[in-house]
This record gives structure tokens, sequence and C-alpha cells, in this order.
């Protein structure tokens, strides 16, 4: 103990002798009680368990707002019709990869309907007849300061596009997406875990959808850290900023 | 239990150790600590983005759009970067005849305009005084409506001669439809902005009978000899001379070009040159001579094409026996190189060299047009100019000079005009062009105000004015808003709030020129002809209209032989029935480019009454101009005084022009205005350059304020002291002093016009000076 | 270092550039081409060239004579990429940023700058014997729908951090990507140009690999009117400069004495 800490000790027990005094003065000594010693134990326990409730449990979920997409889009379905994932997603002539598809993809085959399912209709009444682009949000958006390139990871790397976005070829409903209030990313790119943890980077967590039947597998993370260590598992080496960075 | 002040603190201090112990035992705080990091940076609420939404700037599908840029009269090929709908970048267009890939600067800041606050968003009227910039939104019939009703007033009066429109150009479908429509509607008075193709014109036509435009073979030519053209500060076409310099730089030194710049001031294109001669301001047509003097006698002179191909370059008599005085004895004997020394203040040894060198170079070539060529000047200085062009035989020769053609397209049905047109277009001009004492002259853009000034104040009841801002560009500008204040109706065409839009009535505003077809006829100084189309690149952005569509409605509205002017629905069926079987190609490729072309050999060049180029003007007889003494008839120098008392105003102030600084009709976006030296603007306040002997005279050092005064105007300005200006002389930018537009340029340093003012060339009107007499005094 | 690190299989590039001085115009276009491809913001009034924000930044310099003879030259000045000799740390920029927001790269030579690792201390800015770092004083901002022509291959940046010439390299991103989807590793050297080169009307600046015999740089960096600015000091720059006029390439290379006298040049 050091000793402006015993000094204090000194003061505080000089402040409970005097306190004592003044209480003899009007009732009984009374021996203080062995129980006392589990006040600050009681306050401690109260506050660390509030707060780790609070940190675990409460805030979590305050953290992240949720929306829903637009549209309940089947990539099962549209997998099953269309046969592969490149007449939508494909990479364009000068390398960059076309990622969500525009309006006009849609239109190609959505022009009129092609079914009765109430989510075509949606298409086709507000989105396509006013020739309005569809406000996807996107899961794996990553901040402005980042570039990523998939010609890099797909055609060279000959990455499977699972690996980062999970085999979402085969859902039947899109899910919830969730973004964090302050920095207003999507929640896949810091991961489902509130804690950031993943077993290693590129497993996948498991979440129920909406209809609680079909499971969808995603990244659990898409930080920094996880490109960071694959590039070192791949390349060995980090890289410079100037490679995911712009 | 009492809570006393142990158990208290016993409480709080173990409440928050488990408080802070349980918090640091979640993963929440550090989540938090990172959430907060990129929420401090990457805010974008923070960055006051103008309304585009989303994280930003979004991506999407990059395309390329080709298009041709007009923003000043290069001509330049562009092609745009788009991401999505959105244009990203402007970048010069690979391959495009005038420029291949280069572009400027104020072409690269191009989409400052398309996007800036300076737009018209939808037509606008007047409300409040002229001038105090509160106008409101209208609907376009109410708009076209008032345009008709007021032009129609006009005519039933039978003042229909007293509408006028100015526009930038006079070729090309639009401005070729706002002459037609003065044509049927019944008014003379179209006028062209201020350069120096006026000037060239004229001499072109004077000396060698033709007509159209100069062009200078200057990527082939291997001397240039330049009277004060800013070659590289954006004369002619800028991209394609900047290109040509380098074309002059490139290669083993002892076979590159030479270049001999004559100016007063240590231009940016002087500093480039191999040789820099400044000379006394406004003596460029006494050293061309001077020149001609050494070239004459020592016989350095294409004696072929002089023999042969040339009148009046020797003495010659007319048919009744009278001799007249030749180029030759006039030159021998007036400009003796002692004696063009004492005009010039350039050394006779110097002379010699130049005279020399250039006339022995194997394709030198004489550039004339001071400046950006934004300035009419003197046709006699023009024509000392040409003739050295001529003495060396570089007439319609590779990497010389000719008068080149346009690119040909459909003409259109005559007009058929009714009473109204008929007598109205007979009427005189209101600037004087083509009247007994300028017979020659087409426009006389500087005149207009000074003839309404001076009495005739009702002369102009409407103007008109697109793809212009005369009321920024015109010299004296003081004279110009007494002159816009005496007109009714002031009607603007302009895309963004420019100095003229500002003090209209009426704005009209057409597409930006990313938005629009329009053909875009061969650029200034070019030898080939060249015929270029706009495209639209980006859907319009506001309630805007193609002015030719505008033009087209209000002809419509008015009835009768007006509207039936105008046979066709719509701008884009007149574009493309105008460009016949070549709009295929134009609308494919974006141009069309005679590439093969070649002037016309000498023997067949020449339309002049001699059927020779001539040193000797026979059409300015036939034209019915009076010149009055005979050395009148021969490129001469005759000494154009500067305006102002010299006792009172011992200075002299020229203009400078700066590539950075766009000081046409459009106004310098900000990314050109932030690239400005910080010895040309400090705050809002302009630099001018003075010799630092001249600034001592003056009690005057580096940064001083002072008060800059001419017969003109006077303005407060900050001196920058310069070793590259003639002591006595200041230079002044031009491009600054704007009202309109926005804070990004509204306000800053003075307008250079609102200084100069014109002085009247005597043979063609034209305003021939390039500076003022000035004073200057410390504040 | 790093570069043992790399594969066998990873094509290497020293990018640099080799500008023309006698045919530099002094028009600007670099500056104002490299403003719009890289998102720079503007003020009202920029007319404060210490707190302008310019990565192309297009110096007058004079031979200092009195009128007649006074003479002139424009030097475009970009970040001049140091590379320094032997190790990173010698691109005097990186060795003192706390923070590693700047780093050398090895694949490219390029000297990179993340914004959102640098916290503004200005460290770099002091080491920088070219002046080409400049601080962002205030958060950028456009007027009503000007935001529309941005550049989403660059990132915007916020007040507090500092920034400079990236010698485009987005466009090398975009031509890496053009070249993986043809299934190819190396560039063409026309697929890599910085906005500056590309839009420059005298074509005085020329881009390319400086170690590449195949490039333009390569013979032109070997110009005996090739120098390079402050050359003694050792900062190992990748910006060549070509003058004739013997007064330039004097003033480009300020001599320093014994500093720098035992450096050797790659």
């Amino acid at each position: 103990m050091s000793t402006t800490e015993e000094k204090e000790q000194a003061v505080a027990e000089n402040e409970q002798a005097k306190g004592g005094d003044e209480q003899a003065a009007e009732v009984a000594p009374v021996k203080p009680g062995t129980w006392r010693f589990l006040i600050p134990i009681a306050a401690f326990a109260l506050g660390f368990m509030s707060h780790f409730s609070l940190g675990w449990v409460i805030l979590p979920p305050i953290l992240y707002a949720e929306k829903q997409q637009p549209i309940d889009f089947s990539h099962k379905l549209h997998v099953d019709e269309v046969g592969d994932c490149e007449g939508c997603h494909y990479f364009r002539e000068d390398g960059s990869f076309s990622g969500i598809p525009e309006l006009e993809n849609c239109a190609e085959c959505h022009e009129e309907a092609m079914g009765e399912d109430p989510e075509e209709a949606k298409l086709i009444t507000e989105y396509i007849e006013p020739g309005k682009e569809i406000p996807w949000l996107i899961y794996a958006r990553q901040p402005q300061c980042v570039f990523f390139s998939h010609a890099a990871h797909v055609k060279m790397g000959e990455m499977d596009c699972a690996i980062c976005h999970g085999p979402i070829g085969d859902s039947d409903h899109v899910r919830p997406y969730q973004y964090n209030r302050l920095t207003k990313y999507s929640r896949d790119i810091w991961g489902w875990n509130i804690a950031g943890l993943s077993k290693n980077g590129w497993d996948y967590l498991k979440q129920a959808d909406n209809s609680g039947e079909i499971k969808i597998e995603h990244a659990a993370r898409m930080k920094m850290d996880d490109c960071a260590e694959c590039h070192m598992e791949k390349r060995g080496t980090h890289d410079a900023c100037f490679v995911c960075h712009k | 239990m009492k809570l006393d002040r142990r158990t208290f603190i016993e409480l709080i201090v173990g409440f928050s150790a488990g408080a802070g112990g349980g918090f640091m035992a979640t993963p929440v705080n550090w989540k938090l600590m990172d959430d907060m990091t990129i929420w401090s940076q990457e805010l974008w609420p923070r960055y006051q983005l103008g309304g585009l939404k989303g994280s930003l700037p979004q991506q999407g599908k990059v395309t390329h759009a080709d298009s041709v840029c007009n923003l000043c009269p290069g001509g330049c090929g562009i092609t745009v970067r788009k991401v999505g709908d959105r244009a990203t970048k402007i970048e010069g267009r690979e391959g495009y005849p005038v420029n291949d890939g280069g572009i400027c600067p104020l072409g690269a800041a191009g989409l400052q305009l398309l996007y800036g606050p300076w737009r018209i968003p939808s037509p606008l009227k007047r409300i409040g005084k002229r001038g105090s910039g509160n106008f409101e939104k209208i609907s376009w019939d109410e708009a076209i409506n008032e345009v008709v009703q007021k032009l129609g007033n006009l005519r039933q009066k039978g003042q229909s001669h007293t509408v006028a429109c100015i526009l930038g150009s006079d070729e090309g479908t639009v401005p070729r439809l706002f002459d037609r429509f003065l044509t049927a509607y019944g008014s003379p008075n179209f006028i062209r902005t201020a350069s120096a193709e006026d000037t060239y014109e004229l001499a072109l036509g004077l000396m060698q009978g033709t007509t159209g435009s100069v062009g200078y073979d200057l990527e082939r030519a291997n001397f240039i000899l330049s009277f004060g053209s800013g070659l590289i500060e954006g004369w002619g076409s800028p991209v394609r001379v900047i290109q040509a310099h380098s074309t002059w730089r490139s290669g083993d030194l002892k076979d590159r070009a030479t270049v001999v710049q004559i100016e007063p001031r240590l231009s940016n294109t002087a500093a480039k040159a191999d040789n820099w001669h400044p000379i006394n301001p406004g003596t460029e047509a006494a050293l061309a001579l001077g020149l001609a003097h050494v070239i004459i006698k020592e016989s350095l002179y294409n004696a072929d094409f002089i023999g042969k191909h040339t009148f009046g370059f020797e003495d010659w008599s007319d048919s009744s026996g009278k001799t007249y005085m030749g180029f030759k004895r006039l030159v021998r004997t007036e400009y003796t190189p002692e004696a063009v020394a004492k005009i010039t203040g350039l050394p006779a040894k110097k002379i010699l060299t130049l005279a020399r060198a250039f006339a022995k170079a194997k394709r030198p070539l004489a550039v004339w047009g001071r400046g950006k060529g934004t300035v009419s000047g003197s046709l006699y200085e023009c024509m000392t100019v040409h003739a050295l062009n001529a003495l060396t035989g570089n007439i319609n020769k590779p990497g010389g000079v000719s008068a080149r053609p346009q690119v040909a397209t459909r003409s259109w049905p005559e007009v058929e005009r009714d009473a109204t047109a008929l007598s109205g277009s007979r009427r005189p001009r209101i600037d004087g062009a083509g009247s007994n004492r300028y017979p020659l002259t087409r426009y006389l853009p500087d005149r207009w105000s000074q003839v309404m000034n001076g009495g005739k104040a009702g002369a102009i009841q409407a103007l008109l004015v697109h793809g212009a801002d005369p009321y920024f560009t015109t010299l004296d500008s003081a004279a110009v808003a007494k002159a816009f204040d005496a007109i009714p109706f002031v009607v603007s065409f302009s895309t963004c709030l420019d100095e003229t839009a500002y003090h209209a009535d009426l704005i009209l505003p057409n597409h930006h020129y990313l938005e629009r077809w329009e053909d875009l006829p061969t650029p200034v100084g070019l030898q080939k002809p060249i015929l270029g189309m706009l495209r639209p690149v980006v859907s319009p952005q506001f309630d805007t209209r193609h002015a030719g569509d505008v033009l087209m409605t209000i002809a419509k509205s008015m009835g009768g032989s007006v509207a039936s002017a105008f046979p066709w629905d719509d701008y884009e069926t007149l574009l493309k029935e105008t460009m016949g079987d070549k709009w295929g190609s134009l609308e494919a490729a974006g141009y069309i480019v005679n590439e093969g072309y070649k002037p016309s050999a000498w023997s067949k060049a020449f339309g002049t009454p001699s059927g020779k180029f001539e040193f000797y003007i026979t059409a300015f007889d036939q034209a019915g101009v009076k010149i009055g003494k005979d050395v009148g008839y021969l490129p001469h120098y005759e000494p154009v005084q500067p305006e102002g008392n010299p006792a009172t105003y011992p200075l002299i102030l020229i203009p400078t022009e700066l590539m950075r600084l766009a000081d046409g009709a459009v106004g310098n976006p900000p990314f050109c205005t932030k690239t400005l030296e910080e010895t040309e603007l400090k705050k809002n306040d302009l630099f001018v350059e003075v010799n630092p002997k001249t600034a001592a005279d003056y009690g005057l050092s580096e940064g001083h304020h002072a008060m800059l005064e001419t017969a003109k105007g006077k303005a407060k300005v900050l001196v920058h002291l310069f070793e590259g200006i003639m002591p006595g002389v200041i230079g002044i930018p031009k491009g600054l002093g704007h009202a309109a537009y926005d804070d990004y340029l509204a306000g800053k340093g003075v307008n250079a016009n609102s200084l100069i003012g014109v002085v009247e060339d005597p043979v063609t009107g034209l305003s021939a000076a390039w500076g003022v007499r000035a004073k200057l005094t410390r504040v | 270092m790093k570069e043992a690190h790399h594969k066998a299989d990873e094509k290497t590039y020293k990018f640099g550039m080799v500008i023309d001085l006698d045919k530099c115009t002094g028009c600007g276009a670099c500056m104002v081409a490299c403003m719009a491809e890289n998102n720079l913001p503007f003020r009202k009034d920029n007319s404060d060239r210490l707190r302008s924000n310019l990565w192309m930044r297009v110096y007058k310099i004079s031979n200092g004579r009195s009128f007649p003879d006074l003479d002139i030259s424009f030097i475009p000045r970009p970040c001049q990429h140091c590379e320094g000799h032997g190790h990173h740390a010698a691109t005097p920029c990186v060795s003192v940023c706390p923070a590693t927001a700047t780093d050398y790269s090895h694949e490219t030579g390029i000297v990179s700058q993340v914004y959102t690792r640098c916290f503004g201390c200005r460290y770099c800015m002091a080491a920088c014997p070219y002046h080409v770092r400049v601080f962002n004083w205030w958060d950028p901002t456009w007027p009503k729908g000007m935001s529309k022509y941005l550049n989403p291959d660059v990132s915007v940046r916020m007040r507090g951090v500092v920034e400079k010439c990236s010698f485009c390299y987005h466009r090398y991103q975009r031509a890496k990507n053009k070249a993986y989807a043809e299934e190819r590793r190396e560039l063409h050297e026309d697929e890599y140009q910085t906005a500056c080169t590309q839009a420059c009307p005298a074509g005085a600046i020329t881009f390319g690999d400086l170690k590449n015999p195949e490039h333009k740089v390569y013979k032109l960096k070997k110009s005996p009117y090739a120098f390079r600015l402050l050359e003694k000091l050792g900062t190992n720059p990748k910006i060549y400069y070509v003058s004739t006029r013997d007064w330039v390439r004097k003033a480009g290379d300020v001599y320093l004495g014994k500093e720098g006298k035992d450096v050797t040049h790659a």
C-alpha cells in the first residue's frame, strides 16, 4: 500500500471515529458489524452485473438498427431460372464488378409479370414502371476509404464467392439489413459477434432468417484484419497500405 | 441501516468499480471506441455534399461519352467519364484532330460549370431594379409569350430594326438561326463579339480577296515570329497551339524550331521563346516593316512569289499613266532599321539579325493577334505582319498561312420576307458597320454602345444575347452599362448567370454544352476544315431548353412570314437536315475533318481585283473606303495612340491574358481560380505588374495597394513587382471583376475592360488599341 | 526487405515521371485535371497558397535577373515519391509518420497516404523537402449539386488530415482490375497513366516504369539535360525533369555543399 493510501485510510478512520463519537452521544454505541465488508462488495457486484449485462445484452441491439430490403428476393429461385450467378453479377469489360444488378437487368425478364408473386408485382409497379432504381441495401459495402477488387480475388485468387458472401445463392428470402447507428456501416463488416471475434477470419455464422426455417450463412466479419490475415497467408505479406486503401 | 458517509462512499466506489469492471469485461467499450473513431473520421453528413445521397461518392457502371468543348473558340474534342448517370471527369479526346487527347484547364473544369450553383434553373424574369439580381421563376410558356409580345409590338410599330442580337460566333446552325430570325423579322443588327478574327478576315479579304478565317500551319513552321500573340496562353485553339509548341520543342536541339516573341512583357510565351524582344507597346507594325526593309534590301524575299503573284510590290502606274508607290519603295525609304529602332526601342542590330534569321528560315511564319485574340486590333498592323508572310512566299504553303474554308453543309431555303422585314433589314446598322464610314466591316461589337450613348439612346429597343457575355467582355464597361440601361428589353439565352444574364430582363436558359446537340465549325486558327458535334452527355439537369428550339418557337408564335421562315419541327430536325449526308458520320464519330485539304496554288489562290496578292489594296476604292493619302493603300505604320493625356496619365496599361483565367463569355470555374498565382490574386484584390524601376518612381513596393486610374475609370489594385515588364508599362490580368456568377468568382479583382476604352481603327472602326494611358498612385 | 517476401510471380514496378520543362507552358491543366480526378475541394478564397490544397502545383521560377534579361520557367511538382536508399525508412515523410499513415510500396514505388489513419500531426509536412503535402484545414464542401462530379475511386478527405499526390493510385488499381479480368498480371505502359500526364496539352509529362527499358521514361531520364529536385539530399525522388536551360537545372538542384556528398544514386 502506498503512503498516500495509508494516509487516506488514517483520515477515514479518524472520521469514522468522530462519527462514532457523535453517535455515542445519542444512542448506545454499536460495534461495527462484520457484514459491513459486504457493502462495497455488493455495490461492486451490482455495478458489475448491471454494466456487464448492459455491455453484453442491452447495448448491442441498440447499437444496430435494422432495415428491410425493398423486395424480398429469392436467390434460389433466380439461380434455378438463370442457371448461374454471372447472369446478374458479372465482370464488366473494364474489369470492374457489377455487384448488385441495376434495374435494367431485372427489367430484361420482368418487363411484365412472370408469375403471381406479390414481391414481383411490387418490383414492377414500384420500380420498373416508374424507372426507379431499387435501393438495395448492400450487406458487404465497405467504407469509402477501401478499395476492393473482385477481379483480383475471383479471377486471380480463384476464390469462391461464398467464401466472403456465404452460400447466399441458396437462400429463399433476404435477411434484414442491420447497420451500425454510429458509423452507418453494415453489421457484416464488424461481424455479428459483438466482440468482433471469429474463430478464424472466415468462418460462417449461422443465423435464422425471417421465416425461421432456412439457415443462411455469411461471413462472420469483413474487417481489415481479415484482409490482412488472408493476404499474409496467401502472399506472405501484409502488403502496402495502397493495396486495399484508396 | 443509516446511510452514513462511509457507506455512501463505499457504495459509490464499489458500484463504480463494479460498473467499470463489468463494462470493461464486455466488448462493447472497445467496439464503441472503434465506432466513435470511424464516426469522427467518416462523418458523411459533415461533408456538405449538396444533396447527393448515400455513401459517397457512389460507384456505378463506368462509361465514356465523346463530345466537343465549346467553352472557348478552341473546339477541342472531349471524352467525359461517367459513373452511372453522373459525369465525373472531362478528358481530352484521343485522336481528335484538334487536340488529340490534350485538354486545357478550363475544359478540364467544365463539370463545375455543369453542376455549379451558377446554372440558371428555369426561365427567369427580372423583378426589381435591373442589376439587383432579383429574378422570379416563370414557366417557359410565359417566358416565350413575353418575348413574342415584346417583339411583336415592336414589329407592329415598324421598329423591327431596333432589335439586335449579340452572339459569340456567326458560324454554325445556332448563330445562323439567330441571323435568319433577324432577317425574317426585319433587322440588320446581328453583332458578333470582338476578336482578332474581325481584323484578320478583313486583311485577308483585302490582300488576298478571300473569305474565311485565317489558318496557320503552326505544326510545320520552323521559325515562328509572334507579334504579341499569347501562343501558349490561349491564343487560337489553345491546346492545339500548345501541342504545336511541343512539336517545336522536340527533337535534337539543333533541329528545333525557333520562336521569337515581340511583346513589351515577359509573358509565358515570351519566356518559352528562344528570343524575346520587348518593344514599345503598339509599335509592332513598325517593327514588321523594319524587318521587311532588311528582307527587301538584302533580297531575302521569295522572288518567285513576289514577282509572279503579287501586286503593288514595285511602283506601278495605272492606265492614265499616274505612278503609284509600291510597298518596296515605302519600306526602303521609311522603315530603315535605325528609324524603326527609334520607334520600337529595339536596337537596329537586333532588327537586322531577326530579319535575316526569319527570311533564311526554311518555313518561317509571322503570327498576328495579340494575347488570346480577344481584341479586334489594328488593320494596318495585321496587314504588315501578313506582308512578312507574303515576302517569304509563305502563303498557302506547308508551315504557312492561308484563308481556310468551312466544311460545307446544306444551305437553307431563302427567307421570304414581308414588307416589314424588307424595310427593316435595309435600315442602317446600329453599330455603323457596312455604312459609308466603315463599308468593309461586318460587325462593330465595341461601337454600338458608344453610338447609343452618343445621342441615339433609343436605337436598340430589344437585345437578344446568346453564346456571349457582352456586358463583361466589351471594352469600356461603363459605356456598356449605360447603353444596357437604355435598352428596354434584354433577353439572355445563357446557361449560367453571367454579367449579361444578370442585367437581363428575361433569361431563357439554354442547355449546358454537355446536355445538347450543336454543330461546332472549325476552331479559330486551324488550317484544315473541321466540323465537330456537341452531343448530350448527360440529361438536362434543370428546366432548360435548347436555344435553337426556343428561338424557333418564338418565331413560330409570331406567325406570318417570320414563322414560315422556320419550316423545321425542332432544332434536332434542322440540324440533321443541315448536315445532310454528313449526319451519319457526325453522329457516329462526332466530327468530320478534311484531312487532305490543301490551300489553292498561288495561281488560283487570290480573288483580288488584280488576281494576285495585293500589297497595294485596290479593293479600298472599290468598296468606297476613304483612304485619303497614298500610303494608306499600303501596309504601313500608323501609330495607334492609346487613350489618355500623357501628362495626366504617364504610364501605359496593357491587359495580360492568362491561360488559367478565362476572360471570354465563360466565367472562370473555381478550379481555375484556385490555380492563380499568389502574385495574381490575393483575397479579392488583383495584382498589377509593375517594373521595379517604375514602382520606385511612384514609391511603390511589392504588395502595396495602389489606385490605378485611366480616362475610363479607376480601381484599387495590389502592386506586384515584375522584372519582366517594360518600365513605364503596367500589366493587368483580364477575366476578373465579375459581379455575377457566384461568390467563387464574383467580387474578385477588377474587370480590365472597365479601364480600357475604344480607340477606333480609322479604316475598320474596330477597336485598334491594346492598352490605355494610366497613372498609378499609392493609397 | 519486404521485397523479399514477394512471391516470384509478383510483378513489381518503379513508377516515375520525366517532365520536360522545355515543353511545359505553365498552363495549369495538370493542376485542374488532378483536382478533378482526386476530389480536391476548393473554397471561395483560395488565394492563400499556404492553406490551399493542391497535389500538383506548378511553380514559377525565375533567373532573378533584371529587365530585359529576366527568364522564367515552370516546374510542375507532384509528390516526388522518394525511394530513399536501401530501406524504406529513408523516404522523409514515411520515416517520421507516427501513425503509419504513409508508407512506401515496394510493389509500385508509390508513397501512399491513408487518410483514415492520419491524425494530422503534420510531421510529414515538416519532413518533406518538396512541400508536396497539404493539410486539410477545413472539411470539404461542395455547392449544392456539385458533388455529383466526385470520383468514386478516390476517398473524400476530412478536416484535420494530411494528403498528397498518390500518382493516381486508383488508376493503377483500375488498370490491374482490367488486367486481372483478362487473366494477366503485367500492365502495359499506356494502361496506367496519371491524370496530369493524360491531361497535359504539351505532352510534357511522361509517366511509366523507371526500371523497364521498354518504357519511355527509361530512356528520357537518361537525357544529359535531366535532373531531379534537391538531388543532393539523397531522397532519390522518382520525378525527373528535363531542361535545356542551364539556370533551370541549377535552380532545381540546389547545391548544398558537403551535405549528401557520399550518397550514391540508384
